[in-house]
């Protein structure tokens, strides 16, 4: 799943352009590469989504202009006039210039203002909601991978144990069922049928009749908000590491370095863990760095469910209202984030794994 | 008359009667009768589901199955018991057929061997044939209630939705009507299109995987700059854009579109496959015998990746059907009733999600869609030993 540098001709020597021998020198650093790699992938990501965005029918100022036509009597110029001021956007300005604007605005920084929302900037959206869904998201993300890895390292160290076999069994009947049916099914049994928490009270990310601040209240109102979709994507997720765990672990457990430990007549808890644990642990990190980036897309479904003020909400809202500045900069920030996080894998991936690194140095070399 | 509209009708009867014939008459030719039997019933159940569709391939399985008790090869000095002189190693045509059908048969048994003997696999195969028999055959029984229900409210009560009772085994939903009807009538399309999709991205994940590690060059190039960027767009945000572009009037397109978003992960695997098996000693052999790309790929890279390919064709299968019903709940493809995921899409729009009477209609289809869901992921386990030789030796 980790981006793999393509194969590079080998150096031609150029004479005489010393300039271009330069950036060729440049362009064969593996980390030069791969950002580059990743820069041009986010471009292309964020242009296809300008455009595809503008292809979907209706647009927030047409339906407003709709609607003044009918209420106000206005004719049709004069409701144009009022949307487009209202709403600071200009349907008839042509796509290819409504790019431009936007990737100059990009350039500088700029996102934008929402259309909907009318003087919030789209950077200020985003900076206000990414905090709720990098928080819920990614701690559930955490969580999960750290109790799923411990779960898996010790079901495949003591496989065949009453552990082993009967976790396999939750795990797997757990990582079958989607994520927002496994919250309807908990919303309808405990919250519903069983009374165990009000459903009402759980919607929304903090109880709105608290001030904001350090204050303890503050932050366990937000945890007590945060507890039923952590706890959804916790167990949505944890299946997967589990049983990816303990299939590595197996497979480690065959290894020559392995029985060499146990000859040498170290402890059990130091073969389990300098030994067994950090060798199975190395395709999962790669994976965990990829699944970071998608912490940033939340959960759509789950945080539409739940009300909770995150940027996958936001998403919705957005695309389900035409926002389009507000669509660009979300996609803008998903794509970036998948595109780090898996330079980021590539990464830890060398720096974890003497072999690949090695294996690196020599092709780059 | 070829396909699914023939369920529950007499042609699909008839066309099962028919196709029902050929393995019997080989199975009396063959004097297998018992086998030949079993085909016979085989072949009117899919008749009667699929037409056409379900009944012709049946007619090939049930035959090779009957084959396979009763051919001897002779060929093989093992079970021959010709002299060496009489052995001729001309095949006649018909002669070839039998063989492969023999070999087709014998196949089938030691799969389904593999399959009853791995008891989750087998739980989540009886739990989907559960559930395609209750789509296919269910309307038979039970009728659709497809109107409002006004004269079911019950005096006194404010909403029309109640609990299950022995009339109406899952309770009435929103409008009155019966839940266990729409649990019916309702997951056709949905596991039809979901099935669909997933055959799509798999088909291209293998085609475009092989070629481009067969191939390489320019080719292998494109194609994993595409994989790339699909990866990088995010995939359900991305289908709530294109609902709205798209009008998925059609289910059909639907699936094209989640087939085109959903090859890349399955393909980077089988091209990475490849690439490994390619510089295996066989496939170099097959090479250098000049016996050409086609052959390469299906003869001695496909069979390989077997296993891998069905696994992954059942977890896009899941997916499909995961975005599917994520897009309806959301209220983001036109909704037709009956289906499953637009029964959870009224409940919650209905406001009914917060009433305790009304589990029986919410609950119902969020059952079904996890459990259906379920039995997918145990019957992967099954997959596993069906299609590993090395799993597969040890019975």
């Amino acid at each position: 799943m980790s981006i793999s540098p393509p194969a590079v001709p080998p150096l031609k020597s150029v004479p005489g352009y010393p300039l271009l021998k330069f950036l060729r020198r440049i362009w064969q650093n593996y980390y030069v590469r791969i950002v580059g790699q990743g820069l041009l992938t986010i471009w292309a990501v964020t242009t296809f989504t300008f455009f595809l965005i503008r292809q979907m029918p209706g647009n927030p100022v047409e339906t407003m202009i709709d609607d003044l036509m009918t209420r106000q009597s206005l004719t049709y110029e004069e409701a144009y006039r009022a949307a487009a001021t209202l709403f600071n956007f200009d349907p008839n300005r042509p796509v290819t210039l409504q790019y431009l604007d936007f990737v100059g605005g990009l350039v500088r920084g700029d996102l934008g203002d929402s259309i909907t929302r009318g003087g919030v900037s789209v950077t200020s959206l985003i900076v206000r909601y990414l905090p709720w869904t990098l928080f819920c998201v990614g701690s559930a993300l955490l969580i999960s991978f750290v109790l799923g890895t411990l779960l898996g390292l010790a079901m495949g160290y003591w496989r065949g144990s009453w552990l082993d076999n009967g976790v396999t069994l939750l795990a797997s009947i757990i990582s079958g069922i989607p994520d927002y049916i496994l919250a309807l099914l908990i919303i309808l049994v405990f919250g519903v049928q069983l009374q165990w928490f009000k459903v009402g009270d759980v919607r929304g990310g903090v109880d709105p009749n608290i001030t904001p601040g350090l204050t303890f209240e503050y932050i366990f109102s937000i945890l007590q908000y945060a507890l039923l979709p952590m706890s959804i994507y916790i167990l949505s997720s944890i299946g997967t590491w589990i049983l990816s765990m303990k299939s590595s672990t197996i497979s480690t457990l065959g290894e020559d370095y392995i029985a060499v430990a146990k000859a040498r007549g170290l402890s059990q808890g130091r073969i389990l863990t300098d030994y067994v644990g950090r060798n199975a642990m190395l395709p999962l990190l790669t994976r965990l760095a990829i699944s970071v980036g998608f912490v940033v897309g939340g959960s759509v479904i789950i945080e539409d469910m739940f009300q909770y003020p995150g940027l996958g909400r936001n998403l919705y809202i957005a695309i389900t209202g035409r926002d389009y500045t507000t669509m660009q900069g979300i996609f803008l920030v998903i794509a970036s984030a998948v595109v780090f996080s898996n330079i980021l894998a590539d990464m830890a991936m060398g720096w974890l794994d003497p072999r690949v690194r090695l294996r690196k140095g020599e092709e780059t070399s | 008359m070829i396909g699914f509209e023939t369920v529950a009708t007499p042609t699909g009867l008839i066309i099962g009667l028919l196709c029902g014939l050929v393995p019997l008459l080989v199975g009396i030719r063959y004097k297998r009768i018992k086998a030949g039997i079993g085909g016979f019933l085989a072949c009117i159940l899919s008749g009667f589901a699929c037409g056409f569709l379900g009944g012709l391939p049946m007619i090939v399985l049930a035959v090779s199955v009957v084959l396979s008790y009763a051919y001897v090869n002779r060929q093989d000095p093992f079970t021959s018991r010709a002299a060496l002189s009489e052995v001729t190693f001309e095949i006649s045509r018909r002669e070839q057929i039998e063989r492969t059908l023999a070999n087709l048969g014998n196949n089938l048994r030691a799969s389904w061997k593999a399959l009853v003997r791995n008891k989750a696999g087998f739980v989540g195969f009886l739990g989907i044939v559960f559930f395609v028999g209750m789509t296919v055959f269910g309307p038979l029984f039970i009728e659709y209630e497809g109107q409002a229900r006004l004269d079911r409210r019950q005096p006194g009560a404010r909403a029309l939705v109640a609990p299950p009772s022995a009339e109406h085994l899952l309770g009435l939903d929103w409008k009155g009507r019966d839940v266990l009807s729409h649990i019916v009538h309702g997951g056709q399309r949905l596991i039809i299109t979901s099935i669909q999709a997933g055959l799509i991205a798999t088909t291209l994940a293998v085609a475009l995987g092989s070629v481009a590690a067969l191939v390489g060059g320019v080719i292998d190039q494109v194609v994993s700059t595409i994989a790339n960027f699909i990866l990088t767009v995010p995939a359900f945000p991305l289908f709530l854009v294109l609902a709205a572009v798209i009008d998925f009037d059609n289910d059909f397109m639907l699936a094209v579109l989640f087939g085109a978003l959903n090859w890349p992960t399955l393909m980077r695997a089988v091209r990475a496959q490849v690439f490994s098996l390619r510089e295996r000693d066989y496939v170099e052999a097959a090479y250098a015998l000049d016996l050409g790309l086609w052959h390469v790929i299906s003869r001695e890279v496909f069979p390989n990746m077997v296993s891998y390919i069905a696994i992954n064709l059942i977890f896009t299968i899941r997916v499909a059907m995961y975005t599917i019903v994520g897009l309806v709940f959301l209220g983001l493809v036109p909704l037709r009733e009956p289906d499953w995921a637009v029964m959870i899409y009224t409940g919650r729009q209905q406001g009914v999600l917060f009433l305790p009477q009304a589990a029986g209609m919410l609950l119902s289809p969020i059952v079904a869609i996890a459990l259906f869901q379920l039995s997918l992921v145990l019957f992967t386990r099954s997959l596993e030993e069906i299609f590993n030789p090395r799993l597969r030796s040890g019975m």
